[in-house]
Formats: C-alpha cells, sequence, structure tokens
C-alpha cells in the first residue's frame, strides 16, 4: 500500500512541468537506497527507487520526457495499532511502477507543459494528469508558475462500504485485489458473484495546484516564494491497518475529505569569492485534519575546482497530530470517541531532523570532445542523508499507563534511518 | 488562509514592480550557476519528497523547479 509514495509522485509533477525552460536533451538515471530501522526483531524498513527519465528536443520549441520509476519494498510492518504493536509485527513485500509522459512548449519568455503518468501495484492505482506554464516578466528578473493536477486513484479494499466503522475489517495480503489492465475490478467470494463481493476498489479524486513566483534579489540573490494546495476526496484509509478498540480491531477509518495548503519561501544566495551558495528554506503547512507543520532547511554548496561540487544540508521538521489521532492506549481503554480512528504515524505529532551530503563529479566535453564518446555534459552524483525520527506523545502521557515504547515498529536507536543514492545525469 | 494568499499577492505585485530594473542581463552570471537553481536535480528532490511524504503527514508545497535567471 503506497498511497503516499502515489502522492508523491504526483507532487513531483509541477517540477516536471518546470523543466521545458532547461530545453536539452538529456538522461537521468538514479537509484536511492532507503533503510530504516525497526522494533521487533523481524528487521528493518528497505526501500529500493530506481528512476529513469529521459527528455529530447522536438525541434527548437517542443521538448518531450519520458519516466519510469519503481519501488522495491520490503521489511517489517505492524499488523495492528495497538499497545504492544512491535509484539505482533510482521513482515511484507511490496512493489510498485510509475511510468510518465510530458510534453513541453518553450518560447522566448514562457513554458507551456502538459503530463500524465500511471502508477501500477497490488493494491493501488493511480492515473495522473496535469498541465503548467511559467512566465518570465520583462526584465527576466521574475517568474511566475502555475500549475494543476488531477488524479484518479483506485485502492483495493474489503467490501466494506455497508459497514459501520467499527464493524469493518482490514484487507489482508491473501485477499485478491483484480484489475483490468489499468482499472480495478471486483472480486467475488470463490470467484461466485452469488456468494457477494470479497474485495473492491475505492475511489481516491486529488486535486493539486501549486503557484510560484521566483525573484532575482541581486546578482548573487534568488528568492522563490511558492502557495500551494491540494484537495483529496475518497478513501484514505490504509486498508490493511486495524486498530485495536477494546477488544475489537476494525479498519483504521479516516475521513474522505481532506484539505490542505502550505507556504513556502526559499532563498539561494551565491558568494562568489568561495565560489560557493547557501541555500535557505522554510515552510508552513496546514490542513482540515488537524495536522499543522513547521520545516525550515539550510544548505551549503561549495565547488571543490572546476569539476566537484561538494553540498551540505540540514532540515528540521515537526508536526501536530490529526484531531482524531490518539495514543494507542486511549484507543484500547476509551473506546473511539467519533467515527474516525488510525494507527497511522504521520497523522502522530512527529518531530523529524535530517543532515545529509551529496557530492557531485562534473565532467565537461572540451574541444569537441565528448564525454565517454556521447554527452556534452555528465554528473555524477553520490548523496546520503540520515534521518531522526521521532513520535511525540498525542495524549497526556502520565495518563497512559499502557506507554507508547510498543505502539510504533519506528527505530529505538539514535539513528533511524538513513538514504544513500547515486545518479548520473547527462546531457547529450 | 485567506490572510496568506492576500500577503502572497501583495508580495508578487511588488516583486513584480521592482523586478524590471532588479538585475541587468550582463549581472546574471552567477544566477545562471547550476547551484543558484532551485531543485536543481529534479530527481533527488522527487526522491526526497517520495521518502519525506512516507514519513511526515504534510505532503507538498516544495516549490516549483528552476530559477529566475531568466537566461533562456
Amino acid at each position: 500500500m503506497r498511497r503516499a509514495a502515489s502522492i508523491a509522485a504526483l507532487l513531483a509533477a509541477p517540477a516536471l512541468l518546470a523543466s521545458p525552460a532547461a530545453a536539452e536533451d538529456k538522461v537521468d538515471l538514479t537509484t536511492t537506497w532507503y533503510q530504516e530501522n525497526r522494533q521487533g526483531g523481524l528487521g528493518g524498513l528497505t526501500v529500493i527507487h530506481p528512476q529513469l527519465d529521459i527528455g529530447v528536443d522536438a525541434g527548437e520549441h517542443v521538448t518531450l520526457d519520458i519516466g519510469y520509476s519503481a519501488d522495491a519494498v520490503t521489511g517489517a510492518t505492524a499488523t495492528v495499532y495497538a499497545v504492544d504493536a512491535v509484539s505482533q509485527a510482521t513482515t511484507f513485500d511490496d512493489l510498485r511502477h510509475e511510468g510518465k509522459l510530458g510534453i513541453g512548449f518553450v518560447g522566448k519568455r514562457s513554458t507551456l507543459g502538459f503530463n500524465a503518468s500511471l502508477g501500477y501495484e497490488r493494491d493501488y492505482l493511480s492515473l495522473s494528469v496535469g498541465g503548467g506554464g511559467s512566465i518570465d516578466l520583462p526584465g527576466k528578473n521574475t517568474n511566475l508558475a502555475l500549475s494543476y493536477n488531477h488524479s484518479f486513484d483506485e485502492v483495493c479494499d474489503r467490501a466494506n462500504a455497508e459497514l459501520t466503522p467499527l464493524e469493518r475489517r482490514a484487507l489482508t495480503g491473501a485477499d485478491p485485489c483484480k484489475k483490468n489492465v489499468i482499472f480495478g475490478a471486483d472480486s467475488y467470494v470463490m470467484d461466485n458473484p452469488v456468494l457477494g463481493l470479497a474485495t473492491t476498489w475505492r475511489d481516491l479524486s486529488i486535486d493539486t495546484v501549486q503557484a510560484t513566483v521566483t525573484q532575482n534579489l541581486s546578482p548573487t540573490s534568488v528568492l522563490q516564494v511558492g502557495l500551494y494546495g491540494q484537495i483529496l476526496e475518497g478513501f484514505q484509509s490504509n486498508p490493511y491497518r486495524r486498530v485495536r478498540i477494546d477488544n475489537n480491531e476494525p479498519q483504521e477509518s479516516m475521513p474522505d475529505t481532506r484539505a490542505r495548503g502550505a507556504l513556502s519561501v526559499r532563498l539561494n544566495r551565491f558568494l562568489p569569492r568561495l565560489s560557493s551558495a547557501v541555500h535557505v528554506s522554510a515552510r508552513a503547512y496546514s490542513d482540515t485534519w488537524g495536522v499543522s507543520s513547521g520545516t525550515v532547511e539550510l544548505g551549503y554548496s561549495q565547488y571543490v575546482g572546476d569539476s566537484l561540487l561538494l553540498r551540505l544540508r540540514a532540515r528540521a521538521y515537526q508536526q501536530t497530530a490529526a484531531t482524531f489521532f490518539k495514543d494507542a492506549f486511549f484507543y484500547e481503554t476509551e473506546f473511539t470517541s467519533g467515527a474516525y480512528f488510525t494507527g497511522d504515524r504521520e497523522l502522530a505529532p512527529v518531530r523529524n531532523a535530517l543532515v545529509g551530503a551529496k557530492l557531485t563529479v562534473i565532467t565537461v566535453a572540451e574541444d569537441d570532445k565528448k564525454v565517454w564518446g556521447l554527452f556534452e555534459k555528465l554528473n555524477l552524483n553520490l548523496k546520503a542523508d540520515v534521518l531522526l525520527l521521532d513520535e511525540l506523545a498525542a495524549d497526556d502521557p502520565d495518563a497512559n499507563l499502557g506507554g507508547r515504547d510498543g505502539q510504533f515498529l519506528t527505530s529505538d536507536q539514535l539513528l533511524d534511518a538513513f538514504t544513500l543514492q547515486l545518479g548520473i545525469l547527462a546531457d547529450y | 488562509m485567506k490572510h496568506v494568499a492576500t500577503a502572497l499577492a501583495l508580495l508578487a505585485l511588488a516583486l513584480a514592480g521592482c523586478g524590471r530594473y532588479a538585475v541587468r542581463p550582463n549581472e546574471k552570471e552567477h544566477l545562471a550557476n547550476p547551484v543558484m537553481q532551485f531543485d536543481e536535480d529534479g530527481q533527488e528532490a522527487a526522491a526526497d519528497d517520495h521518502v519525506l511524504s512516507n514519513r511526515e503527514g504534510s505532503a507538498g508545497g516544495r516549490g516549483t523547479q528552476g530559477g529566475g535567471c531568466g537566461c533562456n
């Protein structure tokens, strides 16, 4: 179940739309390895995420982009959100594919782009279409960009829709999730329609809009202000996740509608004497589920000679919990306070930190001698990030007699996760 | 959110007004440097969002790729 992954892919689409401005043939291949420590004695969580993007010019003003990415996920997961979730951990694996197409039109001062993507996995299907444009105002010191995407997603689920929240049962890995090519199809008990539905596909509609203003402040400073909004309508629960409520373990229950907005400010400042740059960004977020967050990030890029670029960065993040999220003990002992209950740690109060470094080796063709005999420019990227992930108490710790240590499988070590990334970007 | 939108609109107007003369074309050498482009490595940005959106409940809104060098 990779709903968030599909949304993340959708979020990346506006960035893709902005790329026609750099109209040149290119190949970009990156593989990311994410490793997270987890309690429970069943190992951690491993995600391998390869990405391939190819861009070609089709004439002077048109660019075409095609891309593919995948997620291979394996590791430990909790079967139920409860005080003792760690002791009931199990393992799982999942494979997700995504393909995307884009076309861009590049003018003297403006760009226009359209894109489509298709995500495919056992229990989740996502079809996304979008478009966007940007324009440089006179003087070419101010750029305005606007993009919009709509995603038609389908989530495989037990045939639960007619039941009350406390009666709903969770999907299991053994349940069938049938498809007709790229659309979900109902499955029946023992393949017999007379016996009733076993699983069905639930719709999720996602509308995303993003507007940015990018402004040259001086010959060495550029500022970007962005406003982002998204509305999700439909099934947003993890169909596999159960929540223990008294002696019952129903499927988690989320509201069907979520509206979210974010404001971001980013500043890049070049330091000519040091051949370096400083990067500063901040972001504020709020949504209708009660989650509010703040993010600050600092970065520093340093050229070492003509062919090496080192970047260091640090990021801090904190969010409040969703209004209906509770620490597991309170679901277990107080019943649910309403129709909604969840064990999603993303909806808990969260505080994360990240530090990382990236090294880029830059090779440029000289005197008609191409890099590796093929490319005008070749960048080799090696990146490593370390993450500290921390879920905080959502309810009064003194009243939580069951404690919080065992409700999530998250790491109990100082360093919770790391990311390693290797990438090649070639212009030809 | 209404106040945020109003503030952003005012900021956009202010920036648009001063943008005409902020930086002359012959002063854009440093602005054109790849390190001055936001999310210059698009795949890295997408992978970052991918990881963080699975660990945090407030995905989206990073910004737009590119910069303001006006070098197109």
